[in-house]
C-alpha cells in the first residue's frame, strides 16, 4: 500500500540511546517506514547490533558511539553529520533512591544524561542549523513525574519533568524555524532499564495491577508513537506531552 | 509491508462524518485499508460524501452511511441495531456556538449539551451494551484544546461539553481496559471547517497570532491523529487526550 501520512522515506533521524531498548526499537522501526538513521550511544557493541537490524542497508545509516554528557563530543558529532529531518531524544537512565540518601553526585550523573545532554544536543543541532525546516524533535520524557509519582523515583521525575518543560519552551521557541518540538511519556516498559535487580520480578507482577491494560508498554509502543511525531502527519503538532502508560494514570 | 499504522480489516464507525474533520477521518481510514460506517444528522450531505469516497479495499464490504440523529432515542437505537460489529468508533460530530455568559439560556446549554456530551455517552454506552466493538477495539472523542487546555471569551457552554467528553473518555479507559477496548481523546485548536466559518477575516487572522506554527489545522492533521489512535500502533495507549494545536497552549 503506497498511502501512509506516517512514512519516514526521504527523512534522515538521529536516536539516541539508540543501543537498546526504547532506542533500538525506534531506529528499527524507523528503518522499516523509510528512514535513514544516525544511531547514538554510549555503548558502541550497542550500535553495531541495532545497525545490523536495520532495514534499508543502502540508505547508509550511521553510528556515532559518544557520550552525550560530554559537550565538544556532542559538538564534534553535530558538526560531521549531514542535515536531519528529526532527532528521538532518547538515551535515559535510571535508579530508584528514596529521598533521605540522595547525593548530589547521583543527581547529577542523572540529571547530566536525561536532561543536560538532550538540552545540549538540541542546543548544538539548531546553533549548527542541522535541522531541516520542518522537522520534528521528540524527546522519551516520561509519566513518572510529569503525570505521576512513584516511591523512590525522585530524581528521575525531577529529570523528566525537566524534559518536559524544555521540551514545551524548545516548541515556543523553535516554531518559526519550522521545528516542532513533543515528548512520548511512557509508563513502564520492558527494556534493560527495569531490570537492574532493584525491584523483584514479583513486585513488577503485582505492578502490572495498576495498569488498566494489564500489562507494561513494549518499546515498539513507544517507537511508534516516536514515529507518528517524527512523520509529517503530526505537522501541526507541536508542544504535546503523548502518555502512552496503559491507562495507568487513570485512578 | 507491514506497517502498523495501517487499518487493513477494521470497520470503523465515525459520527459527523459529514462535517469536515468527519469526512477526512473517513477518507483517512479508508487511504489506511479500513471500511467505514459513516453517520451524520446531514443525510443529503453524507450520500453525497460517501459517493465521494473511494471504495474499500479488494475483499472488503462496503463502506455504509447511517443517517441518525444521535440526540433522537429512536434514531440512536436505529443506528447501534444497523451498525454491523466495529473495531473502532470515532465520536466526532459536535456544534460550538459562542455566547457570553450573561447570554447564556437553559435552552441553548441543552442543546448544545445533548449533540457534544449525551449523544457520544450514550452511542458509547448502546454499542458497548450490544457488545458491537470488538476486543482490541479503539474509541477516539474528538474534544478539544478549549475547555480542556484554555478557556476563550463567549466559549462556555462548548468549552463545558469537551471538558465533559474529557472526564467520559478517561472512565471508559479506566472501565473498558481490562476488556481489551481502549478510549482516547484528540484535542484540535482551531481547523480550518465550517464550524468557524463565523469568524470575520479580521478575527480569524488575530486569532492565528496565538498559533506559534503560523497556521490553522487542516482537517487531515486531526484525522491522523485519530488513525493513529485506531490503529494497533497505539495499543498501549489509553485515557490519554492527544493535543492537536500548533502550539496555542503553549504561551
Amino acid at each position: 500500500m503506497s498511502y501512509n501520512p506516517y512514512s519516514l522515506e526521504g527523512k534522515t533521524i538521529m536516536v539516541t540511546g539508540a543501543g537498546s531498548g526504547i532506542g533500538r526499537a525506534t531506529a528499527v522501526e524507523a528503518s522499516k517506514l523509510g528512514a535513514r538513521l544516525i544511531l547514538v550511544d554510549i555503548n558502541a557493541v550497542g550500535i553495531d547490533e541495532t545497525k545490523a537490524m536495520l532495514e534499508g542497508v543502502e540508505r547508509d545509516h550511521l553510528g556515532f558511539a559518544i557520550d552525550l554528557c560530554n559537550e565538544a563530543a556532542i559538538d564534534a558529532m553535530v558538526k560531521e553529520i549531514p542535515v536531519i529531518n528529526g532527532c528521538s531524544n532518547n538515551a535515559g537512565i535510571t535508579k530508584l533512591t528514596p529521598i533521605q540518601f540522595i547525593t548530589p553526585e547521583e543527581m547529577e550523573r542523572i540529571h547530566r544524561v536525561n536532561l543536560i545532554a538532550p538540552m545540549m544536543l538540541t542546543k548544538y543541532l539548531v546553533k549548527r542549523k542541522k535541522l531541516s525546516k520542518p522537522s520534528s524533535i521528540v524527546f522519551t520524557a516520561s509519566a513518572g513525574g510529569v503525570f505521576v509519582a512513584s516511591m523512590g523515583n525522585a530524581v528521575y521525575a525531577t529529570s523528566k519533568c525537566g524534559v518536559d518543560g524544555y521540551m514545551r519552551t524548545a516548541a515556543l521557541e523553535l516554531a518559526s524555524k519550522g521545528i516542532r518540538c513533543n515528548s512520548v511519556n511512557p509508563g513502564m516498559v520492558e527494556t534493560p532499564l527495569i531490570n537492574r535487580g532493584q525491584v523483584s520480578a514479583e513486585q513488577h507482577e503485582k505492578d502490572k495491577e495498576n495498569y488498566p491494560l494489564g500489562r507494561y508498554g513494549r518499546p515498539e509502543d513507544v517507537a511508534l508513537a516516536t514515529i507518528y511525531l517524527l512523520s509529517d502527519a503530526s505537522s501541526w503538532i507541536t508542544g504535546t506531552a503523548l502518555k502512552i502508560d496503559g491507562g495507568l494514570t487513570l485512578r | 509491508m507491514n506497517n502498523p499504522f495501517l487499518l487493513i480489516g477494521k470497520t470503523i464507525l465515525i459520527t459527523g462524518a459529514a462535517g469536515g474533520i468527519g469526512s477526512a477521518i473517513a477518507r483517512t481510514c479508508i487511504g489506511l485499508g479500513a471500511r467505514v460506517i459513516l453517520t451524520d444528522i446531514r443525510e443529503d450531505a453524507l450520500n453525497s460524501i460517501l459517493e465521494s469516497l473511494p471504495q474499500p479495499a479488494e475483499g472488503t464490504e462496503s463502506n455504509l452511511a447511517i443517517k441518525a440523529d444521535l440526540t433522537n432515542e429512536e434514531e440512536l437505537a436505529h443506528l447501534v441495531e444497523a451498525c454491523p460489529q466495529i473495531d473502532g468508533l470515532v465520536c466526532n460530530a459536535g456544534i460550538m456556538k459562542l455566547t457570553p455568559v450573561p447570554f447564556i439560556t437553559e435552552a441553548e446549554l441543552g442543546r448544545i449539551q445533548s449533540i457534544n456530551l449525551n449523544a457520544p455517552m450514550m452511542l458509547t454506552k448502546s454499542l458497548l451494551r450490544k457488545k458491537k466493538i470488538r476486543k482490541g477495539g479503539s474509541i477516539v472523542f474528538t474534544a478539544s484544546a478549549a475547555g480542556v487546555y484554555r478557556v476563550s471569551i463567549g466559549n462556555a457552554i462548548y468549552a463545558t461539553t469537551k471538558c465533559g467528553i474529557d472526564a467520559f473518555m478517561r472512565t471508559v479507559a479506566l472501565e473498558m481496559g481490562p476488556r481489551g477496548i481502549r478510549c482516547n481523546s484528540v484535542n484540535p485548536g482551531m481547523v480550518e471547517t465550517a464550524l468557524i466559518g463565523s469568524f470575520s477575516v479580521e478575527e480569524k487572522q488575530r486569532e492565528m497570532k496565538n498559533y506559534p506554527l503560523g497556521r490553522f489545522a487542516r482537517p487531515e492533521d486531526i484525522a491522523y491523529g485519530v488513525t493513529y489512535l485506531l490503529s494497533d500502533a497505539s495499543s498501549f495507549v489509553t485515557g490519554t487526550a492527544l493535543k492537536i494545536d500548533g502550539g496555542m497552549t503553549l504561551g
